[in-house]
């Protein structure tokens, strides 16, 4: 019997190598002759550049380069590239490589500085003098959409970027006959993804052969490829863009371009000599991209019997002071809204305005905190109305695992109806509560009340859009060693892609997974793709590679059946050999194999396609898959100093075929770290004039192993009829509930002061203030 | 963000207007002040390097005094900036005669940018205490003055 790869818990192909300091980051690469960038920044939120003067720094000895706006080519004094429009965006406004004449965010490049060291660089940044004429900065988010109190971009004549609306139904008509409306403001702020690793590019210009290489912190090195080719009037051919060992995504470094993107190669090739930029830490809060501002004006409508006519939100996005990325995260937040329930009457409108802040990009949830959030509070106020039990609220309205595939009636942001293909929603739910003792909560909580602690339990339910297209392909290629190499363009930022991956080919061939060598982000190894983000590389690269694998396994018993005199259909692959069945001494290594399909001299047979045991194969999913899942905590609230312990956190988690469940662990475990920490602890907080006032970790409280509780984490598997693996995206769901979660634990926990948790996140001092707030109202 | 603080200087109001409208006893006395050079009819070009929190630097900058009612108010505009950022700020004094000495009652609307805002909440700490640097200073000048 074959050993079997697809599911098993195998550690990671790529640990040794990380765990012995042999990683490669960008910061790692080291070139001879190499020169380091510094960026000079706004540290204004909106001011005009009345003049520039770069002469002290250009007298600096150690500076060869100084780069103002007015120093860049053509190509780069347009605004970069609109990355997804969308028919609603009608001003795609799009940042700039170094800003013209107006700074729009604190962070964003005025001037750009090559040095033989990068301490070299930074005092010549200090030598540069800036003349700026601040105006008035646009923070607030309803004013910024009021237009008050300034334009971030006068030429459109508003603050507002994009006005959206979708429908289902009729929701007036459903308000109309409804037993009970629950209406409420919901507001999600700021945050960040802080991954380890800032980000970073090094850039190369061999002269003579006219080729740029490029290591970049990027998820999406093949369009960053595309992009400088066309920036630069290069070939494709002529670009390689690397996106070596990358120290967390999350989706921030997905943007394209960020300034430095474009800066650090132009320079190299002007200077003809390496050129290296790392962001630090305090760069990397105010020129990275943030997410999550967003106020909803949500309402629901229900019948006696708490099943759902209608929900309605209209909602402002905060976009930061360009758009780049289009209008994803507030489609997401919509689309992600109605999640595992029948909602037939369904208003959703958002505006996405412009503000005098930090670009805002998808960041792990992309929306979809913001949505469940909205939805699962809303059916925690109904519950609470129609003195309904919270679970039993969610049991009438889950749509039911026989109505699949499930049409939303909303257009996702793939362009693609939104249609669930698969899933089972009341099985998820009954499993998390069952886990987390949901039927024995009133006993067991009365028991801590007398113990005199407060413990709630809060759950929550979602539906993760995951696994969109358009495409991403694979090359599989097993060379005369026997060993297995595959390339795929979607980048790893710590998913495991080289384990993951690399089971998919080792279950095809029947190889051992450490005999599978996987290569990812680098255009020179696979130059066709679109990145990793929006959980998609397990399910659309992950099909590729299936695709491509299985190739190379037709292809390998073709050739070894007629080394082995043998018909194709008797033949097994395992253990590195193709035997024939039933007589195992009859058998020959894949190697050989790769050997004979490659000789010197004779003829190939036309059935062959060609040399080698090698397959290239692309995948290309009609729409996304969604993933859903139910987190259940119990959560310990102390009034007097309202902070937070988690007594218990369970995940139940259905995310299709599981190709590795210790590496799914991992994604939910981080999720879920990350979920808390944008719930309870992390906050980016704006002064008036559009100062980040909290741009450092002092300030910026990433959890750490102290707050996180051990994640128990049950996987159910409801396949995808979408690839031919059954996967859906993982990537996400860790997040996704927490904020909902946490606001019912703690409701539930302090039940007798009847607080309404309508904000995230939420931290120790605003929940103090709203627990002494509903301790006065009730003396 | 908003300080401001009382002080009482000893000494009648008159001496303490005219110390005030000297532009060099007001840079001895003002902590970090490196330089500050007339460079029209009150105003100056100012040199001072000062520690905010974790940010040390020398902020190049513009002073001006934009009322003068004498002997009893006094308000002031300063711009600065360095690689660490920049400071803006307003500010106002009122003197009241109390006899053989003088209240001072100050106010000032401090906004900063750049890599200063990491320290930016303990700024009215900060500016308190130079604050009180700068008016013992000046008390003692009044006292040496008229001792």
């Amino acid at each position: 019997m074959a050993t079997r790869w697809l599911g098993a818990p195998i550690k990671r192909n790529e640990d040794p190598r990380l765990l012995v300091g042999q990683g490669l980051f960008v910061d790692d690469v080291q070139l001879p002759g190499m020169l380091h960038a510094a960026v000079l920044r706004s540290p204004h939120a909106h001011a005009r550049i009345r003049r520039i003067d770069v002469r002290r720094a250009l007298e600096h000895p150690d500076v060869l380069l100084v780069l103002t706006h007015g120093d860049l080519p053509p190509s780069l004094r347009e605004p970069l590239p609109k990355l997804i429009p969308h028919p609603d965006l009608k001003h795609h406004k799009t940042q700039y490589a170094l800003a013209p004449d107006k700074v729009r965010h604190v962070g964003e490049p005025v001037a750009f500085v090559v040095a033989t060291s990068r301490y070299a660089a930074e005092d010549a940044l200090e030598l540069i003098e800036v003349d700026y004429e601040p105006l008035p900065a646009v923070v607030d988010l309803e004013e910024a959409a009021a237009g008050r109190p300034a334009l971030v971009h006068e030429d459109i004549g508003t603050n507002v970027a994009a006005h959206s609306v979708q429908r289902v139904g009729d929701y007036e008509a459903a308000r109309a006959r409804a037993d009970l409306v629950v209406a409420r403001r919901f507001v999600v702020d700021r945050g960040c993804a802080s991954p380890i690793e800032t980000r970073g590019v090094v850039a190369q210009w061999d002269p003579r052969a006219r080729q740029l290489t490029v290591w970049d912190s990027t998820q999406a090195p093949i369009p960053i490829r595309n992009g400088l080719a066309a920036l630069f009037g290069l070939a494709q051919k002529d670009v390689r863009v690397i996106a070596p060992d990358v120290g967390g995504g999350f989706g921030p470094k997905i943007m394209m371009f960020y300034p430095e993107e474009v800066l650090v190669p132009l320079a190299a090739m002007r200077l003809g000599r390496p050129v290296k930029w790392i962001e630090d830490r305090r760069e990397h809060f105010v020129a990275t991209n943030h997410e999550r501002t967003q106020i909803h004006d949500a309402e629901i409508a229900l019948d006696r019997e708490g099943r759902i006519l209608g929900v309605r939100t209209v909602f402002l996005h905060d976009a930061g002071a360009y758009i780049p990325y289009g209008l994803i995260v507030p489609i997401v937040a919509e689309c992600t809204l109605p999640g595992p329930y029948r909602i037939p009457n369904y208003h959703a409108e958002f505006r996405a305005v412009f503000t005098n802040k930090t670009i805002v990009s998808p960041y792990r949830g992309a929306g979809r905190p913001h949505g469940v959030f909205v939805m699962e509070r809303l059916l925690d106020l109904a519950a609470r109305e129609l003195g309904m039990d919270r679970a039993e609220i969610r049991r009438r309205n889950f749509i039911q695992p026989h109505e699949f595939p499930y049409d939303v009636g909303l257009i996702y942001q793939d362009n693609a109806p939104l249609v669930y293909d698969s899933g089972n929603y009341p099985a998820a739910l009954e499993r998390a509560l069952e886990e987390v003792g949901y039927s024995r909560w009133p006993e067991e909580k009365a028991r801590y009340r007398a113990q005199g602690r407060r413990v709630g339990l809060g759950f929550a339910c979602y539906v993760e859009g995951s696994g969109i297209g358009p495409y991403e392909g694979c090359r599989v290629t097993v060379e005369p060693s026997g060993k297995v190499y595959v390339a795929t363009g979607v980048g790893t930022q710590g998913q495991g892609h080289a384990t993951s991956l690399a089971q998919v080919v080792a279950e095809a061939l029947g190889v051992d997974v450490r005999d599978v060598h996987v290569v990812t982000g680098d255009t020179g190894a696979f130059g066709w793709g679109t990145g990793t983000f929006a959980s998609r590389a397990a399910v659309v690269a992950g099909s590729a590679v299936h695709l491509a694998a299985q190739a190379v396994r037709q292809k390998a018993l073709q050739v070894a059946a007629s080394l082995l005199e043998a018909s194709p259909e008797d033949l097994e692959l395992a253990d590195g050999r193709v035997r024939v069945r039933g007589a195992p001494s009859r058998s020959v290594s894949l190697g050989e194999v790769a050997r004979a399909a490659n000789p010197l001299r004779g003829v190939i047979p036309a059935e062959w396609e060609g040399p080698g045991l090698e397959a290239t194969r692309y995948f290309a999913p009609p729409r996304g898959t969604f993933s859903h899942g139910v987190h259940a905590a119990l959560v310990e609230v102390d009034p007097e100093t309202a902070t937070l312990r988690f007594l218990r956190y369970v995940v139940v988690h259905d995310c299709g075929t599981v190709l590795n469940p210790l590496i799914l662990d991992g994604q939910i475990h981080g999720g879920v770290a990350q979920g808390i920490g944008g719930s309870f602890f992390e906050r980016l907080v704006y002064d008036d004039s559009g100062q980040l006032l909290s741009g450092s970790f002092m300030d910026f409280h990433i959890p750490t192993a102290v707050e996180i509780p051990e994640v128990e984490v049950i996987h159910q598997e409801t396949p995808s009829p979408l690839n031919p693996i059954g996967a859906k995206g993982a990537g996400e769901g860790g997040v996704i509930p927490v904020p909902a979660l946490l606001a019912q634990a703690i409701e539930d926990a302090l039940d007798d002061l009847e607080l309404e948790i309508l904000r995230m996140p939420l931290h120790p001092d605003a929940l103090f203030e709203l627990i002494q707030k509903a301790s006065r109202r009730r003396p | 963000m908003k300080i401001e603080g009382t002080e009482t200087l000893h000494a009648p109001r008159d001496r303490v207007w005219a110390l005030l409208d000297d532009p060099q006893a007001l840079a001895s006395c003002t902590p970090g002040m490196q330089e500050l050079r007339p460079t029209g009819p009150d105003e100056f070009e100012a040199v001072l390097s000062i520690g905010i929190a974790a940010v040390r630097g020398t902020y190049k900058g513009k002073l001006r005094i934009t009322e003068r009612t004498p002997p009893e108010r006094y308000a002031v505009q300063v711009e600065g900036s360095s690689g660490a950022g920049f400071v803006r700020a307003v500010g106002v004094l009122e003197l009241e005669d109390q006899g053989a000495q003088t209240g001072v009652r100050w106010s000032g609307e401090v906004q900063v940018g750049g890599a200063l805002t990491l320290g930016s909440r303990m700024i009215p700490g900060i500016a308190r205490m130079l604050a009180g640097q700068f008016f013992q200073c000046l008390d003692r000048k009044l006292q040496e003055g008229s001792a």
